[in-house]
This record gives C-alpha cells, sequence and structure tokens, in this order.
C-alpha cells in the first residue's frame, strides 16, 4: 500500500449507537516505534475508536490496515500483529497469573515451550514474578492492571493497543506501567494508548491526537500542538526596584507580548521564553531592578484541549 | 484445534476449582445413581408376608413351599394377622397370605377353608402375585382331589393315594393357555419388561440435559469477565472459542453421564443394552448438551436468568421428549412435536439398544439426528455470539 513504515493507518472511522453518533470521521497513523496518543476525556469516543481498530467492534465506515491486512471483525490471522489492552480488566480471577498468560499465550497461536519461557520474561517486565502462581482475585487493583497488560505483550506483537490502562492504580504502580511503555517503544515496538491524563500523554507519545465527541480536533507533537494554538510561555519574575519601569522597558523586546507589576515582581507572557529571556533579563537590570528567581510556564497539552473545545480534560 | 483445546482445558479447570462443581459431577448423581437402580435394577424379589394360623401341618407347608418356589419371590413368615396387614400396609411386604388353621384338616378330611390374600388396592404386583398364588394353589389342590376321590372308590389310604396322585396327576393335565397378540401394544414393548429399564435411560437424558443447560452459566460468566471479547482480540475465530467452551462442557457432561451410566450398571446390573452404543448415544446427547449450553450462554446476558430459565427449558423439552411418560401415551400430533426435542431421540436410540437388543449400526439414525442438533445449535451460538461481541 503506501508507506511501509505505517503499522497501522485508520481512515474515516465511523461509528453510531442507535442515535449517538460516537466516533465520527477518525483517521490517523502510527509508525513503527513510534507512540501515538489518543487524548481526550471520558466518552470522547477512545474506546470505541481503539475498538473498531482491534477489529472487535462493527464500524460504520472508515477503513483499518494493521501491518498491511486489512483488519475486520472476522479477520483472525492479522489480529496476530496487534497485542490489545482494553479498558476494563479481562483476566480469569480464579486462575493464577501465569495461568492467564498462558493461556492467552495458547490463543496468540505460540507452542508450549516458547511460551513458558516468554511467560517468565512478561512476568518480570509487569512485576509480577514472585507472585506468578497466586490466583489474580488476590491481586491489587495495580497488580491486576499489570497483568491485564502484560497478557497483550505476550506474543510481541508489532502494534500495542493500550486503552486508558492506567485507571485506578496507585501512583508506584502507574509509575511502573508508564516505563514499560516507554521500554516497549525503544524496542521499536509501535503503541497506541488512549488516556485523559494531559501528563501521560506528553510523557509517552510522540505523538498526540486530541479527540472531542468523536472527532479528532487537532495532532501533532506536543511543540506542534502547542504553537498550533498560539498558546504563549508564561514567565514570572520575582524581582525588587523599580517595577514600573521595568515592565516599559521589556514590552518593547520582540516575543514579549504582555507585561504586568505585581507585588513583588513582574508577569510576562512570551513567545518562545527560551530565546527572549536574555534580552528581558539584560532590560530589567538597565531599569535597575534586580531578579531573585525566574519562573517560566510552558504551556501544555491541558492548555491546548481547554483552548480547542472550551472545557477542561477532567471534570 | 490447539486452540479450541486450550479454550476447553481452561474451561475444565475453572470448572473443578468451584467446590460445589465438585459435588454436582460426583456426588448428585450418586443420588441419581441410588433411585435408578432401586427403581429399575434387577434382583430385587416380590416379598410374600405368610402367615400359617394354628399348629399348621404338611400341606400347608408345602403351599409355603410351593409359593417360595416362584420366580425372585422371597417369603417371610408372619406370627399374626396385625403384623402381616401392617407389613402390607407400609409395603415392606407386596402381598400377604393367611393359610387358616383348618387347612391341612380340609383338605385330607374334605370341607371348607378359606385362604385369604392381602394386597394394596390398585397394586399391580400384589394383582400378579395374586394371581400366581392361586395358580399355585390350583396345582396343589388337584392331586388333593384326585387321591380323595381314589379313597373311596379304592378304600386305599389316603396318604399313599396323594403320594401316588402327585406324580401322575401333573403329567396327565396338560392343559395350558397360550396368548396371542392382537393389534398394536398400549406401551410398546411393555410385555418384554425392558420396560423398566427404559425409564433410566429417560431419567439419564432428563438429568443431562438439565445439568448441561446449567453450564450455560459459564459462557455468560467469561463474557462479563471480559474474556471472551479478549478472546476474540487474538487471532482466534469466534467458532473457535465457541467450540473451545462447548469443549469443556461437553467434558463434564460425558463424564457424568459416563459414571451414572457404569454405576448403575455395576452397582444395580441396570441394562443399558449394547455398550459401544450406549456410548455412542452418551456423546451425542452430551454434544447436544454443550450446544444448548452455548446457544443458552450467547442469547442471556445475566447467568441466574440463563439458570432459572435453562431449568424451565429442560424440564419442558423432557417432557416433551418423553423423559417423564412414555411418548407412546401423547396424542398422534404430540408426538410429532416431540420429534424436534434431542430427548425424544436420544431414548429411542436407548429403547433400540435395551428393548430390540440394536447394536450401534441400528441407531445410526438416531444418532445422525443428535449430531444435526449438536452442529445446528454450535453454529447458532457462534453466530449469535459474533453479533453480541462486536456490536
Ligand atoms: N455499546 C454502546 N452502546 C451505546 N453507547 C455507547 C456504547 N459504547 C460507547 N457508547 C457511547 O459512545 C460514546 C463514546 O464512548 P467511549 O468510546 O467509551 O468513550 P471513551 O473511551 O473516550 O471514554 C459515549 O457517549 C458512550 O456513552
Ligand atoms: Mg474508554
Amino acid at each position: 500500500m503506501s508507506d511501509n513504515n505505517l503499522v497501522l493507518e485508520a481512515s474515516g472511522l465511523h461509528k453510531s449507537f442507535k442515535d449517538l453518533h460516537a466516533v465520527k470521521g477518525v483517521s490517523f497513523h502510527i509508525a513503527t516505534g513510534e507512540t501515538y496518543g489518543l487524548l481526550g476525556p471520558n466518552g470522547a469516543g477512545k474506546t470505541t475508536t481503539i475498538s473498531m481498530v482491534t477489529g472487535l467492534l462493527e464500524r460504520d465506515g472508515g477503513e483499518v490496515v494493521v501491518d498491511g491486512r486489512e483488519i475486520s471483525t472476522t479477520s483472525t490471522e492479522a489480529k496476530r500483529a496487534i497485542g490489545y489492552v482494553p479498558q476494563d480488566i479481562a483476566i480469569y480471577p480464579d486462575l493464577t497469573a501465569r495461568e492467564n498468560l498462558s493461556f492467552f499465550g495458547r490463543l496468540y497461536g505460540m507452542s508450549a515451550k516458547p511460551l513458558r519461557g516468554r511467560v517468565d520474561e512478561v512476568l518480570d517486565i509487569i512485576g509480577l514474578s514472585d507472585r506468578a502462581d497466586d490466583r489474580s482475585e488476590e491481586f491489587s487493583g495495580g497488580m491486576k492492571r499489570r497483568l491485564n497488560i502484560g497478557i497483550g505483550l505476550l506474543h510481541g506483537p508489532r502494534l500495542l493497543m493500550l486503552d486508558e490502562p492506567t485507571v485506578g492504580v496507585d501512583p508506584q504502580s502507574r509509575n511502573a506501567i508508564l516505563e514499560s511503555v516507554e521500554r516497549l517503544s525503544v524496542e521499536g515496538m509501535a503503541v497506541l494508548y488512549t488516556t485523559h491524563y494531559m501528563e501521560e500523554a506528553e510523557r509517552l507519545c510522540d505523538r498526540v491526537g486530541i479527540i472531542d465527541e468523536g472527532e479528532i480536533k487537532a495532532e501533532g507533537t506536543r511543540a506542534e500542538l502547542v504553537s498550533m494554538v498560539g498558546q504563549r510561555d508564561k514567565v514570572r519574575l520575582s524581582a525588587t526596584g523599580h517595577l514600573d519601569a521595568a515592565v516599559e522597558a521589556v514590552r518593547a523586546i520582540p516575543g514579549v507580548h504582555d507585561a504586568s507589576t505585581r507585588e513583588d515582581g513582574i508577569d510576562l507572557l512570551v513567545d518562545g521564553a527560551d530565546r527572549a529571556l536574555p534580552s528581558i533579563l539584560q532590560a530589567v537590570a538597565a531599569a535597575e531592578t534586580s531578579v531573585s528567581s525566574v519562573a517560566v510556564d510552558e504551556p501544555n497539552l491541558e492548555a491546548v484541549f481547554l483552548h480547542l473545545t472550551g472545557k477542561a480534560l477532567r471534570d | 484445534m490447539k486452540k479450541v483445546l486450550a479454550i476447553g482445558w481452561v474451561n475444565i479447570v475453572r470448572f473443578m476449582r468451584e467446590r460445589a462443581n465438585l459435588f454436582f459431577v460426583f456426588a448428585f448423581p450418586l443420588l441419581l445413581i441410588l433411585l435408578l437402580g432401586a427403581m429399575y435394577g434387577g434382583g430385587f424379589d416380590t416379598k410374600v408376608g405368610v402367615l400359617v394360623e394354628g399348629p399348621g401341618g404338611p400341606l400347608a407347608d408345602r403351599l409355603v413351599a410351593a409359593v417360595e418356589d416362584l420366580d425372585e419371590t422371597t417369603v417371610v413368615a408372619y406370627d399374626s394377622e396385625p403384623s402381616l396387614i401392617d407389613a402390607v400396609q407400609r409395603g415392606r411386604a407386596d402381598g400377604g397370605l393367611v393359610i387358616p388353621s383348618g387347612y391341612d384338616a380340609a383338605l385330607v378330611e374334605g370341607g371348607r377353608a378359606e385362604v385369604t390374600f392381602i394386597g394394596r388396592p390398585a397394586d399391580q404386583t400384589a394383582q400378579l402375585l395374586q394371581v400366581s398364588v392361586s395358580e399355585v394353589l390350583a396345582a396343589e389342590l388337584a392331586p388333593v382331589r384326585a387321591a380323595r376321590f381314589a379313597e373311596v372308590e379304592t378304600g386305599d389310604s389316603f396318604d399313599a393315594l396323594l403320594a401316588r396322585a402327585r406324580v401322575v396327576v401333573p403329567q396327565s393335565e396338560r392343559v395350558s393357555v397360550s396368548y396371542r397378540e392382537a393389534g398394536e401394544p398400549i406401551f410398546e414393548g411393555i410385555e418384554e419388561l425392558g420396560a423398566f429399564d427404559l425409564g433410566a435411560s429417560q431419567q439419564l437424558v432428563l438429568f443431562m440435559f438439565l445439568t448441561s443447560l446449567a453450564g450455560s452459566a459459564a459462557l455468560i460468566q467469561s463474557r462479563r469477565l471480559g474474556v471472551t471479547r479478549r478472546m476474540l482480540s487474538t487471532p482466534s475465530s469466534t467458532l473457535v472459542i465457541v467450540g473451545g467452551e462447548a469443549t469443556g462442557r461437553f467434558a463434564v457432561a460425558i463424564i457424568q453421564g459416563v459414571y451414572i451410566m457404569v454405576g448403575t450398571l455395576l452397582i444395580f446390573g441396570v441394562n443399558w443394552g449394547s455398550p459401544l452404543g450406549a456410548i455412542a448415544v452418551l456423546i451425542m446427547f452430551s454434544l447436544v448438551g454443550a450446544g444448548a449450553a452455548m446457544l443458552m450462554g450467547a442469547l442471556f446476558h445475566n447467568d441466574q436468568q440463563a439458570g432459572g430459565l435453562g431449568v424451565l427449558i429442560a424440564l419442558g423439552l423432557g417432557a416433551l421428549g418423553g423423559s417423564m411418560v412414555p411418548i407412546e401415551i401423547f396424542p398422534d400430533n404430540i408426538q410429532t412435536v416431540a420429534k424436534f426435542t434431542p430427548h425424544s431421540w436420544a431414548i429411542d436410540a436407548f429403547a433400540e439398544l435395551v428393548r430390540r437388543d440394536g447394536s450401534i449400526v441400528d441407531i445410526l439414525p438416531q444418532l445422525g439426528v443428535l449430531a444435526a442438533f449438536a452442529a445446528v445449535m454450535l453454529l447458532l451460538a457462534t453466530w449469535r455470539l459474533q453479533r453480541v461481541l462486536t456490536r
């Protein structure tokens, strides 16, 4: 087809549940080794989208190609390239961690011997080696989550899809999960990661699609998204001296959009704080004002989301 | 195929881990084995309570011995009429026989003696027993009459004449009643009285189908855990998934069926006909049960709902299919409808094996129909499950 560096191409996906148009023409693609995030609030259509991409949900329109093969609800062989981690934990509570992994390994078509070794590897990756032979119903929420993820990793898929894998876990488990996703990505696995946590998308994803009400509102790297919506850096100077004179002086510097005084310093809105900062500090010093600290607040995806949709990511 | 077995294996492992299930599979059928054994097993004699009033005598003793000689009949002696009547009322004896104190004297000297038979009302066993006892009595009386006639004619001793008459009379009486059939039997085959063994197969079929439908809960639980859907995200088709889950159900049903069959055969000698044929019916009917469990499991979202309805369906199909009363007593049109139940075909196959001494070849048509039932239900379940998982 097109670029054979692409692991996933989804185009024009549509899905309605009765009269609710849940996904309205979503398109995106993921390259080898790339981590792509779908960032959006609850009900945005993330799970619906990922379900169509994994061939678990009939779509009303659009096309999905994974590793060069068309995916539908009746494809089997094409699903070999996919590791899917559902949002809701899907494991047998009355089986042990090892039994759960072995069972799904068989369904991924792995034969007994390599599977045994691979199960040990995965148990190590998800940090459950010492609990391998305990029934999963005895696990904490975070451990269940990790086992849930482990099943998706077993067969070393080309494309790993994780649907909100950190919902409801303790900070430690969350960090462990994020770290293993980073490591897998370094090893060359393509990852589709959905979340409503801005920090996770910023930390993990090479590119992010911002999704709301069934549509991708904007897409790109973090920097692209931030600049796309024209968000500016906030610079806060703690300073003493002739603050009014200093404000007058910095306003003339290119890139500075606004400057105002407050009781113990100056607030500025700047395009590209890293470039403008030296000139700003010079101008302030020239106005006989001494600076004790500088804080730069770069805009984040939360701000981008707010700008695009007029609402907060989390309510 | 490996995947089918992997799913089936996990299904069985999970089933066995639930302690209640172990009771269900191994302990509960024991009850059925005992029940079937008691109802349909061989080796249970008819019990006749006998009361000899007064001092008794050699002729009274002969009568008791003759009753004891009847096939599958045991005599139990009682020493008072109330205790004999009580035994009959409570079913400890199938019938009671009272031989009056004047019995010997009446036969030797001529006179009246009234032998009384006691039975429960409308009890077929008692009625049959009474006929047998009357025949025994008639056979006892014939030489006595002959000897008395000779005594009057010749003046020889009664005892000597009676001894001779006992040798001669049975040889000379060659009149017997023969029996010819006319028309269709009311209950097919009942005169050969394998009919009782047939009852065991009816109950087995009813029980196996009931427990199979209860097994639909397994698929529903897997679905609710999200595991079934997750299986579909692996390179496994819905047919493989349904096939795997059905394999687990099939294994449980066949283990149960064989266990009950072998148990009743070994302990109570219940007749199941040709072993090969009987196992073939069990296999096919277990497949039907597994298919039905999958269909229920795909249709319902709530395992309690499915469980409750499963019991109703199993009882309903069982009744219609001849598991509760012989299908032969239904009106023709209902008998036709009954052909749409797998039960009627399984029972028919067992009837062929047990009553007509059929072999596996004779029941190929029934096996084929059962296989078709299983295949259709598995395919319907697959189609339905694909829909509920992906929409
Ligand atoms: N099976 C379904 N039936 C009806 N509505 C659904 C179904 N699944 C999802 N929806 C609706 O579609 C919208 C998108 O849901 P979802 O994709 O789960 O969002 P997200 O994963 O982003 O939280 C929501 O409004 C949700 O209520
Ligand atoms: Mg979701």
